[in-house]
């Protein structure tokens, strides 16, 4: 019981970052009831775990970040959700994020924006960005996020915490809010891998309830190393462009000489198609969220913004134009043209087969004889606030190193490799479909010799 | 790709969403943008064979179709802004009409 008025302790003294949408009072009652009812012999007994608020629960509202579902409280729980409770996790609240999972700094909620944990002035990233910045603070050892693009690898990256976005299909989507149905995976935060890894075994699995979660066991976790003798890294040349920030650059070379020295074998490799992935994203994310956000309509749940409305249609328009923010507003509307008479091969069937390229490229790679790619997660470290707002493309381009394992389907982890000028830089490790368990051996022994909060 | 202010505004109806006024120049222009940078997907040496990629489980799976209790916390009239009688309440539906053409 004085755990969990701890665990409220520990997050109320966070909220000038405005990361957590659950208000206090609220939280710390349902953290007390949930610690009594806590399965004492689960394997997260105890631990507290925030939700992004795409993630459906039972005792809080699940927002999405979107005035269009304020108050909104869900009548069913995600798997995931219950899949913790079972192992004794305690759920911690609800976190901030751009509007339905889109964006890439956590600015477009409705509820605010989320300061980074080093730098207010700065972005967490996002659209995970609530999850991100409590982990980081200390105030949860682990988080749920969601990972469309990068959402959970981009904000882990900025804030200097373990993200891992999983195979598609690992883990079970019954009760995440859709965004791009093809690329949605949920992904977990950690103070290090091993907190990750532990929550991913426990949420991963079979699940009848989503036809698109593999029928497989959840997975186990891997022992820790002892080098990374007989791994080969691969390092694709695309992601190395002549203009990455510089101390990106060095952090990614001081990881690379580490693994070396570790045992493992690094060859570069190339992955040609990778300038496309951006575009492809940017078709493919906005077609499939245009369709899945139609069901918010005023009609069947969440608030009406109506006046008088003549007619269905208007009462639809009306809540809607009024329910989403300028981001989501801007996607649907990219989303519907893409996919409208006279567009739809040029850009939609254009998209759906560079992703195809896309993916060949990693099974070229894997095929000979790789096991894991190792790139930079983010171009630069945490961008200022308000930076990337009036221009949508160049907030687009922060997931440049992200999409393409969204896209591939595959498994994907960002560790902390080194700090500059205070603020964390990310290194990515890309793995082989359902094989998280090299992709956390890799990061476990990465993890244990680079200094992560030092300059390169 | 110049995007025009009645494309946003035609694109706005398909999709069923209320633009304001004033927003529609800035609102074009982004939607010029981001159309023109994807727009690069026409240069990708793509052959029309090539076959589209759609990740997850290569066969749906089906589960039993069984009567279950009800599943749910709360029902729709707990939920809907608007419901009576075991029916969802909107405006007049004889007053629907098609979308405009596109």
């Amino acid at each position: 019981m004085s755990d969990a008025k701890a665990v409220a302790d520990r997050l109320g003294k966070v909220k000038r970052l405005n990361a957590l949408l659950t208000p206090a009072t609220e939280l710390r009652k349902s953290l007390v009831a949930q610690a009594a009812a806590a399965r004492a012999t689960g394997v997260l007994y105890g631990m507290p775990v925030a939700l992004k608020d795409n993630i459906c629960t039972l005792e809080f509202t699940t927002t999405c970040g979107s005035k269009i579902l304020e108050g909104y409280r869900s009548p069913f729980e995600a798997t995931v959700v219950t899949k913790l409770k079972a192992a004794g996790a305690l759920i911690a609240g609800k976190t901030n994020c751009d509007e339905f999972a889109m964006g890439s700094s956590t600015e477009h909620s409705a509820y605010g924006r989320v300061m980074h944990p080093l730098d207010k002035a700065r972005v967490p990233g996002g659209s995970s960005g609530g999850s991100a910045a409590l982990v980081a603070a200390g105030a949860v050892p682990a988080a749920l996020g969601s990972d469309t693009g990068g959402s959970v690898r981009q904000p882990a990256s900025f804030c200097g915490v373990v993200g891992i976005k999983p195979t598609y299909g690992r883990v079970s989507r019954y009760g995440l809010v859709a965004f791009g149905s093809s690329l949605d995976q949920i992904g977990v935060f950690g103070r290090s891998v091993h907190d990750a890894a532990r929550v991913l075994s426990v949420i991963s699995g079979r699940d009848p309830r989503d036809a698109t979660c593999e029928d497989r066991d959840p997975l186990r976790l891997p022992t820790v190393p002892e080098s990374l003798q007989g791994f080969v890294i691969g390092l694709p040349r695309e992601y190395f462009p002549s203009d990455l920030d510089p101390a990106v650059r060095r952090a990614c070379d001081r990881a690379v000489r580490l693994m070396k020295e570790q045992g493992a074998a690094v060859r570069e490799v190339s992955l040609p198609h990778t300038s496309y992935a951006v575009p492809t994203y940017y078709v493919l994310a906005p077609a499939e969220a245009s369709s899945n956000l139609a069901r918010y309509d005023g009609v069947r749940y969440g608030p009406r913004f109506d006046g008088a409305p003549v007619d269905i249609r208007a009462l639809y328009r009306a809540t809607r134009g009024a329910g989403f923010g300028p981001e989501v507003r801007r996607r649907i509307l990219v989303g519907t043209y893409v996919l409208s008479a006279g567009y739809y091969d040029a850009y939609y069937r254009r998209a759906q087969q560079t992703r195809a390229l896309i993916v060949q490229d990693f099974r070229n790679a894997f095929d000979r004889g790789v096991d894991l790619l190792f790139t930079p997660t983010t171009p630069s470290p945490a961008f200022k606030a308000g930076e990337k707002l009036a221009d949508p493309v160049s907030m687009y381009l922060s997931d440049i190193f992200t999409v393409t394992a969204n896209l591939a389907g595959l498994p994907a982890l960002s560790l902390p490799i080194g700090r500059v000028k205070g603020l964390p830089i990310g290194g990515q490790l890309i793995g082989q479909a359902f094989l998280e368990d090299e992709l956390l051996e890799a990061a476990y022994a990465l993890e244990r010799v680079v200094p992560a909060t030092e300059e390169p | 790709m110049s995007v025009s202010r009645d494309d946003v505004l035609r694109i706005a109806r398909l999709a069923e969403l209320d633009v304001d006024e004033e927003g529609l120049p800035v609102l074009a222009e982004q939607m010029s943008r981001i159309l023109d940078y994807v727009a690069q997907l026409s240069t990708v040496p793509a052959s029309e064979s090539v076959k589209p990629y759609v990740p997850g489980p290569d066969a749906i799976r089906f589960r039993p179709d069984e009567v279950k209790p009800w599943p749910l916390a709360a029902g729709p009239d707990d939920l809907a802004p608007a419901f009576k009688g075991g029916f969802f309440l909107v405006p007049k539906l004889e007053q629907f009409d098609e979308p405009e053409a596109s």
